[in-house]
C-alpha cells in the first residue's frame, strides 16, 4: 500500500523537507515545520509510552480486581448469605422486635449487594496481568498508527477511537491476533489527504501537538485516578506482603472460610 | 461498557473505556471491605474522634458522639457532634459563655433513631433541651429543674423520655415527647418525688438506720416501653442503692430491689425479662417477675445490652492483675466472655440500630468501634 494520507502522517515518516537542504535554504516555515514535527515525534514518542503504561496499570488492576473477586469477594458473598440467613432467623424468631426485623431486612440487601459485586464465580481462577515484551511492541506500533490524538480529521478519529478501545481489550486480554488484526484493518483503509503546503501542514502539525499535549494531560490525570485508588491500595498492600514471603489474598480467604464456617455451624444448631 | 455506549463516548470525543473501570465500580465496597478487614487484626477498631478531656459523651444508634467542647479562640463552649467512623464534627452548636460549663455536669440522651437530643447542662441545667439533628435546630425547652438531670431516658418509641434528678428536689419525670413542643410539655405526665416505698426499703438490716434518699440515678424503659426501672440513690459510704421497677404509664412501683453498692448502670435485655446493673465494680442479673439477684461472675461499671441478641458489652476499669481497664463482651445465656479490648476513661457505651456495631467513648476523645464479621 503507498501511504498518501498527510493527516495520519504524524505517525508516519514526515515527508523529507530536509531533502531542499540541497536545493537552498529552507523557506522560514519549513524550518518551523521541520522543527514542528520533530516535537510532535518527540511527543507522539512519549504519548505511545505513556499511553502503554496508563493500559498496563488499568489491565493489572483488572486482572488484581478479577483474582480479588473470585478469590475474596465470592467468599465476602457467601458469607454475607448466611449472615442474612442468621438475621432472618433470628427475626423470625422475634417477631415483635422491629430492631430484629430492620437487621434482617439490611442483612438481606447487604448479602443481595455483595453477591452482585462479587459477581458470578469463574471457571478458573483469574491469572494475574503480565504483558509480553512481543505485545508491549505490538501495542507502541497500534497506539503509534491509529492513536485517536493523532489525527485532527473528525472521522479518521472517531474510527481511531473505536479501534483503540478494541485495542486496549485486546491488549488487557493478551490477544495478540486481535492486536495485530487491529492494526492491519487500519492501515488497509482508505484515507483521505487533505490541504498542500508546508503552511497547512505546519498547522496541521501544531494541533496535532496541542491534541498530543491534551492526551498526555488526561492519561496523567487518569493514572493518578487509579494510584489513588481503593483498588490499587489493596493491590499495593497484597504486593508488599508478598514480598514478605505472605499471600494476603489467601490469608483472607481463610479468614473468610472460617467466618463461613462458624457461620454454617450457627446455621445448622440454632440460634445461641 | 456496552458498544453502544463505547460508540456515544467515541461520537463524544473522549477515549472510550474499557470493560474493567465499569467492573471497579461495581466492585467497589467489596474492595472497601477488604482495605478495611487487612487494617485490622482484631474485630476492635480505634479512632481518635476529638480531643479530649471531656467530662460528658453520649453516643448514638448511628455512630455520632455528642460532646461539651471549650472553644477556646471565643472562650465560649460549644456542643459538637462528631461521626465516629469519619472522626469528623458533623454539627457544632456555640452555646452560651459559660467557660467552665464543658467541665460541670452534664447529661444528654439520643433517641433510639438518633434524629433526637435532650440534654441539659451547665447554665441550661435548669431545663431539657430538645434537638431535631436532622432539621439541625433546637426544638425547645421544658421542665424545671434545679440542677442537671442525673440521667436521661428515651423510651425505645421514642414517645417519652424520663429525667432523674437527685438533690434537694428530687424527682423522676416522665415527659411526652411530641414535636413541636409547646405548652403541653410545660409539665411532666407523670412524676414520682420521694416514693412511699423508700422507707420500708432503705432501712440498714444490721444498724436499724435509714439510709438517705438522695435521689434518681440511671433510669431505662424496658423494650416493650411497659417499665422503666430506675435506681433510687442512697447516700451513705456503705449505702445501697435501690433498684425500682415501675409501670411506665403511671410511675407506680411494680418491684424494688436492694442492689449491693452504688449503682452506676441498668441494661434490659432484649427480650425484656432481664436486667443487668452495675454496682460497686460488679455485675449482676435481675429477673424482674421472680425477684432473683443473681452475682456474674466478672467485674463491671457500665453496660449495654445488644437490641436482639443475648450478648451484653461492659466495661470494667479494673482487670484483676493490673489496674488497665477493659471492654468485654458477654453471651449472657451461657454467661462466658467472648471477645474483649484493653481500654480506659470509658464514658458511654452504645450498640447501633441494627445490632452490628458497638461503640465505646473515652475521656479522651478515643472511640472503639467494636465490629465483627460476624456477631
Amino acid at each position: 500500500m503507498t501511504r498518501k494520507s498527510i493527516d495520519t502522517e504524524a505517525t508516519q515518516t514526515p515527508a523529507p523537507l530536509s531533502a531542499k537542504a540541497n536545493k537552498g535554504p529552507l523557506k522560514p516555515e519549513e524550518a518551523e515545520l521541520l522543527r514542528k514535527r520533530e516535537e510532535q515525534k518527540s511527543l507522539e514518542n512519549e504519548l505511545t509510552e505513556r499511553e502503554l503504561r496508563a493500559t498496563n496499570l488499568r489491565a493489572e488492576l483488572g486482572a488484581f480486581e478479577r483474582r480479588y473477586l473470585h478469590l475474596v469477594g465470592l467468599r465476602y458473598a457467601e458469607l454475607d448469605e448466611y449472615k442474612a440467613q442468621l438475621a432472618e432467623r433470628l427475626a423470625a424468631e422475634q417477631p415483635q422486635n422491629e430492631r430484629a426485623q430492620q437487621a434482617a431486612r439490611e442483612a438481606r440487601a447487604r448479602a443481595s449487594e455483595t453477591k452482585s459485586g462479587a459477581g458470578e464465580k469463574a471457571e478458573h481462577e483469574p491469572r494475574a496481568f503480565k504483558a509480553s515484551p512481543e505485545m508491549k511492541r505490538l501495542y507502541r506500533d497500534v497506539a503509534k498508527r491509529i492513536h485517536p490524538d493523532l489525527t485532527s480529521d473528525r472521522d479518521d478519529r472517531t474510527t481511531r477511537q473505536q479501534l483503540m478501545a478494541r485495542a486496549n481489550e485486546a491488549y488487557e486480554r493478551g490477544d495478540e491476533p486481535a492486536l495485530e488484526k487491529i492494526l492491519t484493518e487500519y492501515e488497509s483503509s482508505p484515507e483521505a489527504f487533505h490541504g498542500e503546503g508546508p503552511g497547512a501542514e505546519l498547522i496541521r502539525v501544531i494541533r496535532r501537538i496541542s491534541q498530543v499535549r491534551g492526551r498526555l494531560a488526561e492519561i496523567e490525570a487518569e493514572s493518578q485516578a487509579l494510584l489513588r485508588s481503593d483498588l490499587y491500595q489493596l493491590r499495593l498492600r497484597v504486593e508488599e506482603a508478598a514480598q514478605d514471603g505472605r499471600d494476603v489474598l489467601k490469608e483472607m480467604v481463610e479468614k473468610t472460610e472460617e467466618q463461613i464456617a462458624e457461620a454454617k455451624r450457627r446455621l445448622a444448631e440454632g440460634m445461641r | 461498557m456496552t458498544q453502544e455506549e463505547s460508540s456515544a463516548a467515541a461520537q463524544s470525543g473522549k477515549i472510550a473505556r474499557t470493560g474493567s473501570q465499569a467492573l471497579a465500580m461495581r466492585s467497589a465496597a467489596l474492595v472497601r471491605r477488604g482495605l478495611r478487614d487487612l487494617a485490622r487484626d482484631s474485630n476492635w477498631l480505634m479512632r481518635k474522634v476529638f480531643h479530649g478531656p471531656v467530662s460528658h459523651a453520649a453516643l448514638s444508634p448511628d455512630g455520632q458522639v455528642c460532646t461539651l467542647t471549650p472553644q477556646v479562640r471565643y472562650g465560649a463552649q460549644s456542643l459538637t457532634l462528631f461521626d465516629v467512623e469519619r472522626c469528623v464534627p458533623t454539627l457544632t452548636l456555640s452555646l452560651s459563655h459559660d467557660a467552665d460549663s464543658a467541665a460541670g455536669p452534664a447529661r444528654f440522651a439520643w433517641s433510639s433513631d438518633a434524629r433526637y437530643l435532650l440534654g441539659a447542662w451547665g447554665s441550661q441545667a435548669g431545663a431539657l433541651q430538645l434537638f431535631d439533628l436532622q432539621a439541625k435546630m433546637l426544638v425547645g425547652a421544658f421542665g424545671k429543674f434545679s440542677r442537671v438531670p442525673s440521667d436521661i431516658a428515651w423510651s425505645p418509641t421514642g414517645a417519652f423520655a424520663a429525667s432523674a434528678c437527685g438533690g434537694e428536689n428530687s424527682s423522676l419525670d416522665l415527659w411526652r415527647i411530641q414535636p413541636p413542643i409547646d405548652e403541653s410539655i410545660a409539665a411532666p405526665v407523670h412524676q414520682l418525688l420521694r416514693p412511699e416505698w423508700l422507707d420500708l426499703q432503705s432501712t440498714d438490716g444490721e444498724t436499724g438506720e435509714a439510709g438517705a434518699f438522695t435521689g434518681y440515678g440511671r433510669t431505662v424503659f424496658s423494650p416493650d416501653e411497659k417499665v422503666i426501672a430506675t435506681v433510687a440513690e442512697i447516700g451513705g459510704e456503705w449505702a445501697d442503692d435501690l433498684i425500682a421497677f415501675l409501670d411506665a404509664a403511671t410511675l407506680r412501683k411494680k418491684s424494688v430491689f436492694e442492689a449491693q453498692g452504688r449503682v452506676t448502670d441498668l441494661a434490659w435485655s432484649n427480650d425484656g425479662n432481664r436486667l443487668v446493673y452495675c454496682s460497686a465494680g460488679q455485675a449482676y442479673g435481675i429477673d424482674p417477675l421472680s425477684a432473683e439477684c443473681t452475682s456474674l461472675p466478672f467485674g463491671g461499671e457500665q453496660c449495654a445490652w445488644h437490641p436482639h441478641l443475648p450478648i451484653c458489652l461492659f466495661f470494667s476499669s479494673w482487670l484483676r492483675s493490673s489496674a488497665k481497664g477493659r471492654l468485654f463482651l458477654v453471651d449472657m445465656n451461657k454467661i462466658s466472655l467472648f471477645d474483649e479490648c484493653p481500654a480506659e476513661g470509658i464514658l458511654d457505651l452504645r450498640w447501633s440500630l441494627d445490632g452490628s456495631k458497638a461503640y465505646a467513648i473515652t475521656n479522651e476523645g478515643l472511640a472503639y468501634v467494636y465490629e465483627p464479621e460476624l456477631l
